[in-house]
């Protein structure tokens, strides 16, 4: 059964813990940053890096809205990434985490470029370097754990469960709430469903949320194309046994005119 | 924390001030957030918009240093509007006892109490005191309507903190003070409860003690004390913080929250008389005239067999206390830079950073001979000889590093900050040569008892005759490891001989089953009387795990244990009415069933005051049995500077006189340590109202680090989200000083500076403080020059903050000064 | 066969050449050894750079002129381009060999590349390109190897390849045209990513025609430049069947390209000042709307040699300022929504820098001492 997550980011703190805790569960060494005027820090996913909180702060009439906004990989039900690898090291598993394997990748970074929020990151200073993103602490999932940065979430921010059972938490909760959430749960539609739906006081696209997410399953528009590929195959082949064909008639006739 | 940190969900109204529990607490919002799920609603006063005031209904800024005029206001709205919990402030505070009619308040004498004596900053509390009866009872009017009663005393005293005043103190816009205080003073219904987390924002102050006495005023008026989901709720700075002071880790108290002996009473009876308050009111139980029983169970807890009742029990070996001495924090440096200490165990602690006016602290340890730092790492202060601008060459004092483990590397107990006394196992061995404390101080008193035993010494006898039985003992009676369950089982306390109460026969060398059993005449023993039943012949209470809760509002009674007697929420006899039914009965902490009390354990199990035929009932007791007269004190005469909470500024602060009265602008009876106008290159200097500091400034924690920094800046993962000192300040401020977001800036006082990057952030706003514009910035002190090593983090903040303290505990006021700010 | 003596190799311009080609073979080296982000300036948001935009899908894109003049010549009976066809097939198998050089390069893995063949991944459109540069690259050896038979004077290898060179030219026609579009699928499934001025549903068959007139205007280039540096003879008639050709890729190129911008994003957004429509527009009238009023304008009498140049060099520019644009700019205002930024590292403009000159060394050195331009009369 896929699992799947409802992250309520009215109830997230901003205290960072998940992002520790990913680190230390997945073994992720600290670089060094400098404090750039915000909370947020480092200043983006990286290879280091799989989930991180971001600080929005928003002046209302009413005062500030300082939001925190967990990242990491949404994990796509059809994730863009897996279908654009060459070498299917990236999967979605039947639990739900979209998982890389080391084995097969061979740095192209086509799941980079492909991912419509820009999760996968990549080992630049290495010279070996392999693609790394949040893999839903698959392991832990199949042992029955629950994600590390769920774990130790002090506000029980995100709500964990089986996919149709966080939908209809989601849901419920909106419509529960009405004042309080705004009426769009994203990950619904985005990129045609993702396992990780946020829920929001304050509306995603003034939290930096990407809004130009396509509403549907990526890899169906590359597919739309790939599947007719031996058609067009054939078309080509066609037309160039044909041309060959008629010019050779041609050529023949304008022979025998001449002779 | 009269209650625990579960019971926060059981709030209707939270108000967050003085503290930053999203923050520094974070897994109290847990239960915060189950709260406000419930639909509880978070309040949060802070100087600056917090993780916390994110999370909050409703938010209202005010300037630091203005908490008293904000709670002031508070009681004036209470009083004012007749919100008040009348049936609860009748039955269970002094609200209706009738004070002198010497007594006059801050709105008679411009700014003070009846009695100050400007010379000593003292007052002479004679007139503090209540009408009393031929036999000593107080006075009471149950109508509370007459002028001389506590109510209509206090009502007087706060009328002078209207609306008006108060915005232009603390700067808080009108609207959102009422806001506020609509919606907390709702609570004062009986079905209706309020909680208020507070932590060193309140404190950190001079006038520290009297901010947590105003909201402690507000809770008994709005009858939120001792009920679920109420309290007065301190939220501990460390893990153990409350153990450590339960267990005497400041210098006026013994376990327990015994005196500190002084030297003005020779005699354990004496000390005992002194200390043990009497009471003719006849409705008090007065728990503490069971001082004498404490006090000998723990010196027969100290000195063992070698404490009788010839020799006093040992009490002369009992070090003591000059009278009148304050031998606090900030004294403990002061004295240190008068060349009056030797030696200096600065041990699990860090002063060259955490102390307030930090350069005066490292220039003190310079004029020690020796100094111990034992700690988990090396840190500023162990290495103060090498830190900024000192030469190693001039610095005489020797350092020895003695490390010592981490909680987790041993066993032991913790006390939370709701008081619970929580048992943890040794997850890892120590790492490298580290010790755990017990080892390291073990060690330490076999070599010093050894000395004196070989060598003699000017007063032996406090070394020599201490009973040290905590394990196996070798040929020379060394202890050769330490076990942590026999000091446990000291502290809770045995039988010394065989002793028959109530009909039960307690062999000797069983353990006290509860604190009631203690005896005066050294027949038990007790190392510290508020954790005795901690620690029983049932077993290690604190070990508990158990996840029952039969009460259903989270008490979780047989989860680890919490003093007193595991009392889960304290004074919850305050929580009924007269006939023992509660105030709430969707919440009831206890009820009385007609025979005893179920639910918690009560504050004694004495009947409820009225019969259920509505007749007093004459072996009942009031709730609140630590007080003399058994009830709450809304008047408390017992603190230093008055008896009810009046506002001062800060030491240094924005405004040339104390928008309340003209003579007094600091705390009357805060000791100063420079007079102004004096000279003006002494360490202690400070600059109120000056140009040259225009802004005020206060210090805080983050999420990330902790405390100084010692331990959490050693962790990459913690450095990487928060890796230098910055100061936040409003995008006003920054506008007028050319400083933009993320630019170095130089944030001096007139103590110190410090490097850090700015935030400019909405998220402070600048204050309209008596018609003039005032701008506030704020930076955390977790950071120190020597970790990160390249120094990148840049150094503490408490460089800046001054030397003062509160009048009545010497916290230093680290929350409030002044200082200005410079791009570099 | 004997060298072709015309051909000089010891020139400046060919010593500068290989200057450039060390200089980037030794960066190539220090790439290889320290990694992706020591050399260059890719980042979490930019995974791709200039060697993919410019000499992987640039590279590919010149190439086209391989299959169009061998399946002009092989398949249509254009007999009257059989001298270029040596020529235009070495062309695109050099620019083959060096766009996988470049992808080597460029993946973070590159002892890897042959993995597509074994680990199949055929919902990968990527997958699908490796399988056609693998079997086209072999396509382009076969079709080129008679020159080397010739050489080496192995009559019945030449005489074997030439039975087999109608199938094998029909095989690489339908590679290419598949491979030409699917570079452009590659960008189908980023439509929230790539600005709406380049991104369509029918971005394959916009590569796949762009490459028609660009892989016409590199053989015409080539052999101008041929024809000027080795001292042939310029052949009029097949230059200005290629310019021909090249308008009216162009005219149809043109069309799809307007239909797109009004059907899609609307005129307006070619002219919102932004960096992106500014490239757009560059793109649209200098690789397009100039070069064909170039070509169809120039001429005739005086053969219009260089306003031919000109109008090849311009499509040139244009489709490759395309595949930039696609690969890039197109996607640089959601990449940067972080702050972050990319402009390539000196070192990926030299190594580009370096498979150019490598390309053009090897084809003037083939053109030595290989049969690539046989029966051409010499000036």
């Amino acid at each position: 059964m896929a699992k799947s997550v409802l992250v309520d980011l009215t109830r997230c703190i901003g205290c960072r813990g998940c992002q520790v805790a990913c680190k230390e569960w997945n073994e992720r060494v600290a670089r060094k940053t400098i404090f750039r005027g915000d909370y947020s820090n480092p200043v983006r996913l990286s290879s280091d890096c799989y989930t991180r909180i971001r600080f929005e702060e928003k002046e209302e009439a009413s005062g500030p809205v300082w939001s925190f906004v967990k990242e990491q990989c949404l994990h796509c039900k059809n994730p863009a990434c897996v279908s654009v690898c060459p070498v299917a090291a990236l999967t979605k598993t039947e639990n739900g985490p979209v998982v890389y394997n080391y084995d097969r990748c061979i740095g192209c970074r086509y799941c980079m470029v492909s991912c419509p929020f820009q999760i996968p990151t990549y080992e630049w200073d290495s010279a070996r370097p392999w693609v790394q993103k949040c893999s839903f602490c698959s392991e832990r999932i199949k042992d029955d754990l629950v994600p590390a940065c769920i774990k130790v979430c002090p506000t029980t921010t995100m709500f964990y469960g089986e996919e149709g059972e966080v939908m209809l938490e989601a849901r419920k909760r909106l419509q529960d709430n009405p004042d309080k959430y705004v009426p769009h749960i994203y990950g619904e539609k985005e990129a045609g469903g993702t396992a990780w739906v946020y829920i929001s006081s304050v509306p995603f696209e003034d939290l930096n949320f990407r809004m130009d997410v396509p509403q549907v399953v990526l890899p169906d528009l590359t597919w739309a194309y790939i599947s007719k590929v031996p058609a067009l195959f054939g078309v080509v082949f066609v037309a160039g046994v044909t041309g060959w064909v008629i010019t050779r008639r041609i050529d023949a006739a304008s022979k025998e005119d001449q002779s | 924390m009269t209650n625990h940190w579960i019971d926060l969900r059981n709030s209707d109204v939270i108000l967050i001030m003085g503290s930053n529990a999203a923050e520094n607490h974070p897994i109290s919002f847990r239960w915060v957030t189950e709260a406000q799920e419930r639909g509880a609603t978070l309040i949060s006063v802070d100087p600056r918009f917090t993780r916390t005031s994110a999370k909050a209904d409703l938010y209202a800024p005010l300037r630091s240093g203005s908490d008293i005029p904000f709670i002031g206001g508070m009681i004036n709205y209470i009083l004012q509007n007749d919100l008040f919990h009348r049936e609860y402030v009748r039955l269970y505070t002094n609200g209706p006892f009738l004070i002198n009619e010497e007594f006059k308040m801050p709105g008679d004498l411009d700014g003070i109490f009846s009695g100050y004596d400007s010379e000593k900053r003292k007052y002479d509390k004679k007139s503090w005191a209540f009408q009393t009866n031929g036999d000593g009872v107080a006075l009471q009017d149950p109508a509370m309507t007459n002028p001389m009663c506590v109510l209509q005393q206090m009502k007087k005293h706060y009328a002078r903190y209207d609306m008006e005043t108060v915005s232009s103190i603390t700067g808080t816009p009108r609207d959102l003070l009422e806001k506020v205080y609509s919606i907390y003073t709702a609570t004062g219904k009986p079905d209706k409860v309020a909680t208020i987390m507070y932590a060193m924002g309140w404190t950190q102050h001079t006038v520290g003690t009297q901010n947590v006495r105003a909201m402690a005023i507000v809770q008994l008026l709005l009858g939120n004390i001792g009920r679920a989901g109420g309290g007065v709720n301190a939220l501990r700075g460390e893990s153990n913080v409350q153990g450590s002071t339960d267990h005497c880790l400041l210098f006026h108290i013994l376990p327990g929250y015994l005196r500190t002996p002084v030297a003005s009473l020779p005699t354990l009876e004496e000390y005992n008389t002194q200390a043990t308050p009497t009471t003719k009111e006849p409705l008090s139980a007065n728990w503490w005239s069971n001082y004498p029983k404490y006090s000998v169970s723990m010196l027969k807890a100290f000195y063992g067999e070698n404490a009788t009742r010839d020799n006093d029990f040992g009490y002369s070996w009992l070090p003591k206390l000059d009278d009148g001495q304050n031998a606090s924090w900030l004294m403990i440096f002061h004295e240190m830079m008068k060349d009056k200490f030797k030696g200096f165990f600065a041990w699990g602690q860090n002063p060259a950073c955490s102390g307030s006016n930090a350069g005066k602290v490292r220039q003190a340890l310079a004029k020690l001979d020796w100094m111990v730092n034992v700690n988990l790492f090396d840190n500023e202060t162990g290495s103060f000889w090498r830190g900024p601008g000192v030469n190693p060459a001039d610095v005489k004092t020797e350092v020895f590093f003695l490390p010592c483990c981490a909680s987790m590397e041993k066993e032991g107990s913790i006390t939370n900050s709701g008081r619970w006394a929580q048992w943890r196992y040794k997850a890892v061995e120590p790492a490298g040569e580290s010790w755990p404390d017990s080892e390291i101080m073990n060690e330490l008193y076999f070599r010093v008892r050894t000395l004196y035993e070989k060598d003699g010494g000017a007063f032996p006898d406090p070394i020599v005759n201490l009973s040290w039985e905590f394990g196996p003992k070798d040929s020379q009676g060394k202890v050769t490891a330490v076990d942590t369950h026999l000091i446990a089982k000291e502290i809770n306390g045995y039988f010394l001989e065989d002793k028959e109460i109530k009909d039960t026969l307690y062999k000797k060398g069983s353990l006290v089953p509860s604190f009631a059993f203690l005896q005066d005449d050294g027949s038990t023993s007790s190392g510290n009387w508020l954790y005795c039943n901690s620690y029983t012949d049932k077993g290690n209470m604190m070990a508990r795990r158990s996840t029952e809760d039969p009460s259903g509002i989270g008490l979780y009674p047989e989860w680890s244990w919490c003093w007193p007697v595991n009392r889960r929420i304290i004074y919850n006899r305050a929580s009924v009415d007269e006939y023992g039914k509660p105030f709430d009965p969707k919440r009831a902490v206890i009820e009385w069933n007609g025979e005893k009390w179920v639910g918690d354990v009560p504050d004694g199990g004495w009947p409820p005051l009225l019969n259920p035929d509505g007749t007093p009932n004459p072996k009942s007791m009031k709730g609140f049995i630590m007080k003399p007269a058994g009830v709450a004190h809304l008047f408390g005469p017992g603190l230093a500077d008055g008896p009810f909470p009046e506002h001062y500024e800060p030491l240094e602060c924005p405004v040339q006189e104390n928008p309340m009265n003209k003579s007094h602008r600091i705390n009357p009876t805060a000791k100063l340590f420079f007079e102004e106008g004096g000279d003006g290159k002494s360490e202690d200097v400070f600059y109120t109202c000056d140009t040259r500091y225009p802004y005020v400034a206060t210090t805080y924690r983050v999420t990330e680090h902790w405390q100084t920094g010692v331990m959490t800046r050693h962790l990459p993962w913690l450095l990487e989200m928060m890796p230098q000192l910055f100061v936040e300040m409003s995008i006003e401020l920054a506008a007028e000083k050319a400083i933009k977001n993320g630019d170095k800036v130089r944030v001096s006082s007139g103590r110190g500076e410090v490097l850090a990057y700015a935030s400019v952030t909405s998220r402070f706003k600048p204050f309209k403080i008596m018609n003039s514009t005032v701008h506030q910035v704020g930076l955390p002190w977790c950071f120190g020059w020597q970790y990160p090593e390249d120094g990148s983090g840049g150094d503490s903040a408490n460089l800046l903050t001054p030397t003062i303290g509160d009048a009545n505990t010497m916290i230093p006021e680290t929350k409030a000064f002044m200082v200005n700010i410079e791009k570099v | 066969m004997k060298n072709n003596h015309e051909i000089k190799l010891m020139t400046p311009f060919t010593l500068f050449l290989l200057l450039v080609i060390g200089l980037g073979g030794v960066l190539a080296v220090y790439r290889l050894v320290n990694g992706l982000g020591a050399s260059t300036n890719l980042n979490d948001d930019f995974p791709w750079g200039l060697w993919i935009g410019f000499d992987l899908l640039g590279g590919v894109a010149m190439a086209a002129g391989g299959f169009l003049i061998a399946g002009a010549v092989h398949l249509l009976n254009m007999k009257k381009y059989k001298p270029i066809v040596r020529p235009a097939v070495l062309t695109a198998f050099l620019g083959y060999l060096l766009a996988v050089v470049a992808l080597i390069l460029d993946l973070g893995q590159p002892h890897r590349i042959v993995y597509p063949a074994v680990m199949w991944q055929v919902h990968s459109i990527m997958w699908v390109v490796a399988m056609h540069v693998i079997f086209y690259t072999m396509t382009l050896g076969v079709e080129s190897s008679p020159m080397l038979f010739e050489k080496l004077k192995w009559q019945k290898a030449v005489d074997f390849v030439n039975k087999i060179i109608v199938p094998v030219v029909l095989f690489g026609v339908m590679l290419s045209v598949l491979h030409q579009s699917s570079l452009g699928a590659v960008f189908l499934i980023v439509p929230g990513k790539l600005s709406p001025l380049w991104s369509t549903t029918f971005l394959p068959y916009l590569f796949l025609a762009s490459s028609v007139m660009m892989g016409l205007s590199m053989v015409s280039i080539e052999s101008i430049a041929s024809a000027r540096s080795f001292n042939h003879k310029m052949n009029y008639e097949i230059l200005n069947g290629l310019v021909r050709g090249c308008i009216i890729a162009l005219l149809v190129y043109l069309v799809l390209k307007l239909y797109f911008l009004v059907t899609g994003p609307g005129v307006g957004a070619a002219f919102a000042g932004t960096m992106e429509a500014n490239m757009y527009l560059l793109e649209m009238v200098g690789g397009i709307i100039l070069p064909l009023a170039i070509l169809a304008g120039r001429n005739r009498k005086t053969e219009g040699i260089n306003a031919m140049v000109t109008g090849h060099v311009l499509v040139i520019g244009g489709v490759l300022l395309n595949r930039l644009n696609v690969s890039i700019s197109g996607m640089y205002g959601f990449q940067n929504a972080t702050g972050t930024t990319y402009w390539p590292s000196t070192i990926e403009f030299v190594i580009t820098l370096g498979l150019i000159a490598l390309g053009i060394f090897l084809f003037k050195l083939w053109a030595k001492y290989l049969p690539l331009f046989p029966g051409t009369e010499v000036n």
